[in-house]
């Protein structure tokens, strides 16, 4: 079917393309106010693997302005060669302006794959890239692996819901570009011995950005807030089933003992009970913390999608036939509110004693 | 790159907001793929209007209300499509136009926003805004304001939650929340501009039954097909997807331990405390 496809005439604002000019797979390492994301260096990591399938290296990708040292954080992470543009114009975060550069390295590098996290910026990004090079992309994948003879990428994601996964591939473009959310794949250990290139590019054009671009930056001011769901070990979940804010803060308390932090379902953060932040499944956050508590969640299968990956998953719920308890390594029927009550005062006096 | 200075005019008239919207599939955990194309079965799928994108027509009507001008709603859908996009008007829509041929199906997200794009370039060469919502429920790629931004070359901003326009000077802040980050930025362009709601921003107004069936009685609602778009046929539909549906399977969960405990609540504490103890995920 490839073949075929390749014989016919293609659109006439596609560029003709030779599979074989593509080699390498680059990560975009998101780099925002002095802070690279985790994702990114999670996708040096799976990129690593891939790369060794195919027989090729890993290039991570930087933009920015007085980049410094942190161009070779990647290298330390597992990338080959990073490949960066410090310029003025990339000082500030614009989403047209940092998409033309990654557009501008990639036709001159001519990479077969490109990888973005997932974030909320990487989402903004690869769509643009992709299609300023006139290829296809998978958004939120939550696997990958190659076809070592076509050197296709098999991007992998759930679809409709989260109960099917599909496997998509860009057999006859490239590069082949896919995003994946953050936290499916472990961070690679940081090692300061690792060598590689470190390549400074420059923009071919001074970028119009059509206006002022980004004017001001504003942080969200948060009162004594928990860590947020992604970075905890342990995220106590509320479900529609505590009931309120009550419930909320009951279970506040024992993610407070256990060194966790709280989370909550769609249902829960629709009604409310937390910030949108907090929220975990497919319209949400994908988490894989040791230890998942479940509160009064029923299991719906889009929460489900973003805590399946957790290490041990705990239920509490009254409803016997609760969806949660087929995912679940331990499970208590019963009321919550006497259950968290008797836990909160068991790891109190076990911790006094 | 390729920005355009102009593309709008009549500005002191208004502004003409574009609100492309989706047919989502309303249960997503009930549908039926072909078996060949692995597409999404859409024929005979009940169709409705996917929810985030009721929040990008509320900002968009909010800036109607407060600048003037038009809001005009489009969709790429099968002929059933026709009655969601009743419910756009009945929200508060000026117009609403039904992008819908048999060329168009089997798009991957390249291809629809090809199709898209062009047809606001063909149909509306002269808008001021674009607003999409933030992703669908049924896919939820998000691709598609990114890669109409880039088919049009116009600057673009995601998360968008309120905007400012100055119409003597064609200009736009936007303000935008990353909630990833827990950021707001702001953002200042000349127009025209594309941008995305943030899906937990805006919430919707009604949908007006009488505005409704008025749409429906008096065919408000006009119909566009390739007859009149005129696309080429290697750039939209299966032709102009370069991605490809290769195989699907039903997600395999991990093996879990199922241990069900139901009694005393006391007992269960204790219970979840020694599994989880031994486990080693919590230390006391």
């Amino acid at each position: 079917m490839s073949t075929a496809q390749t014989q016919q005439r293609i659109c006439s604002e596609w560029n003709p393309v030779n599979k074989d000019e593509y080699r390498g797979i680059w990560v975009y390492v998101e780099y925002v106010n002095g802070v690279i994301k985790d994702g990114s260096l999670q996708l040096i990591g799976k990129a690593r693997e891939l790369a060794g399938k195919i027989n090729t290296d890993v290039t991570a990708i930087m933009l920015g302005h007085n980049l410094g040292d942190v161009v070779k954080e990647p290298i330390y992470y597992g990338a080959d060669r990073v490949i960066y543009i410090d310029h003025p114009a990339l000082a500030k975060y614009v989403p047209h302006v940092y998409a033309n550069a990654i557009v501008q390295l990639a036709n001159k590098y001519k990479p077969e794959i490109i990888l973005f996290a997932a974030t909320k910026r990487g989402r903004e990004l690869a769509p643009y890239v992709a299609n300023s090079l006139r290829t296809g992309i998978t958004a939120d994948c939550t696997e990958l692996d190659v076809d070592p003879k076509t050197r296709d990428l098999i991007q992998i994601r759930p679809t409709y819901g989260g109960n099917i996964l599909a496997h998509i591939r860009t057999p006859n473009r490239r590069p082949q570009l896919a995003s994946v959310r953050p936290n499916v794949f472990p961070t690679p250990p940081r090692d300061v011995n690792r060598h590689g290139e470190v390549i400074a590019e420059t923009l071919d054009t001074i970028p119009n950005v059509n206006g002022e671009g980004l004017v001001e930056v504003r942080p969200v001011v948060k009162g004594e807030e928990l860590p947020p769901v992604e970075k905890a070990d342990i995220v106590v979940v509320a479900g529609r089933g505590v009931g309120g804010i009550d419930g909320v803060k009951l279970l506040t308390e024992l993610a407070k003992l256990l060194g966790g932090t709280i989370g909550g379902t769609k249902k829960a953060v629709d009604a409310g009970w937390l910030s949108a932040d907090r929220q975990i499944g497919q319209t949400g956050k994908t988490i894989r913390p040791t230890l998942y508590i479940g509160v009064g969640v029923s299991g719906a299968i889009q929460h489900v999608f973003g805590m399946k990956e957790s290490k041990i998953i705990v239920a509490i719920n009254s409803d016997p036939n609760a969806p949660i308890f087929q995912y679940a390594d331990y499970g208590i029927i019963g009321d919550y509110r006497e259950v968290v009550k008797e836990l909160i005062e068991l790891l109190r006096s076990r911790r006094g004693s | 790159m390729h920005i355009k200075s102009n593309g709008s005019s009549n500005i002191m008239g208004g502004l003409t907001i574009i609100v492309p919207v989706k047919a989502a599939v309303p249960n997503v955990t009930a549908v039926r793929l072909d078996p060949v194309t692995h597409n999404l079965v859409r024929e005979g799928v009940p169709l409705m209007l996917n929810p985030y994108d009721r929040n990008a027509l509320e900002f968009a009507l909010r800036l109607r209300d407060r600048y003037g001008g038009k809001v005009i709603t489009m969709s790429m859908a099968p002929p059933s499509g026709k009655d969601f996009l009743e419910s756009t008007i009945g929200m508060g829509a000026d117009e609403a136009y039904l992008i819908t041929d048999r060329a168009f199906a089997g798009a991957d997200t390249l291809a629809t926003s090809y199709t898209i794009a062009k047809s606001i370039q063909k149909l509306f060469p002269n808008f001021d805004i674009i607003v999409f919502g933030e992703e669908t429920t049924d896919s939820a790629t998000a691709h598609m304001p990114a890669q109409v931004a880039s088919w049009l070359g116009l600057p673009y901003v995601y998360y968008a939650i309120e905007a400012e326009v100055k119409l003597e000077d064609r200009v736009i802040r936007v303000t935008r929340y990353l909630e990833d980050e827990g950021v707001y930025e702001t953002y200042e362009y000349r127009l025209p501009i594309i941008l995305s709601v943030y899906k937990n921003s805006n919430p919707p107004r009604d949908i007006s039954l009488v505005r409704k069936i008025n749409a429906k009685v008096n065919g408000l609602v006009k119909t566009i097909d390739n007859n009149v778009l005129k696309l080429e046929r290697e750039c939209i539909g299966l032709r102009g997807s370069p991605t490809m549906v290769t195989k699907i399977e039903d997600a395999k969960p991990i093996e879990r331990k199922r241990q069900l405990f139901k009694g005393d609540p006391k007992e269960a504490a204790r219970w979840l405390l020694e599994n989880l103890i031994k486990e080693g995920v919590i230390r006391l």
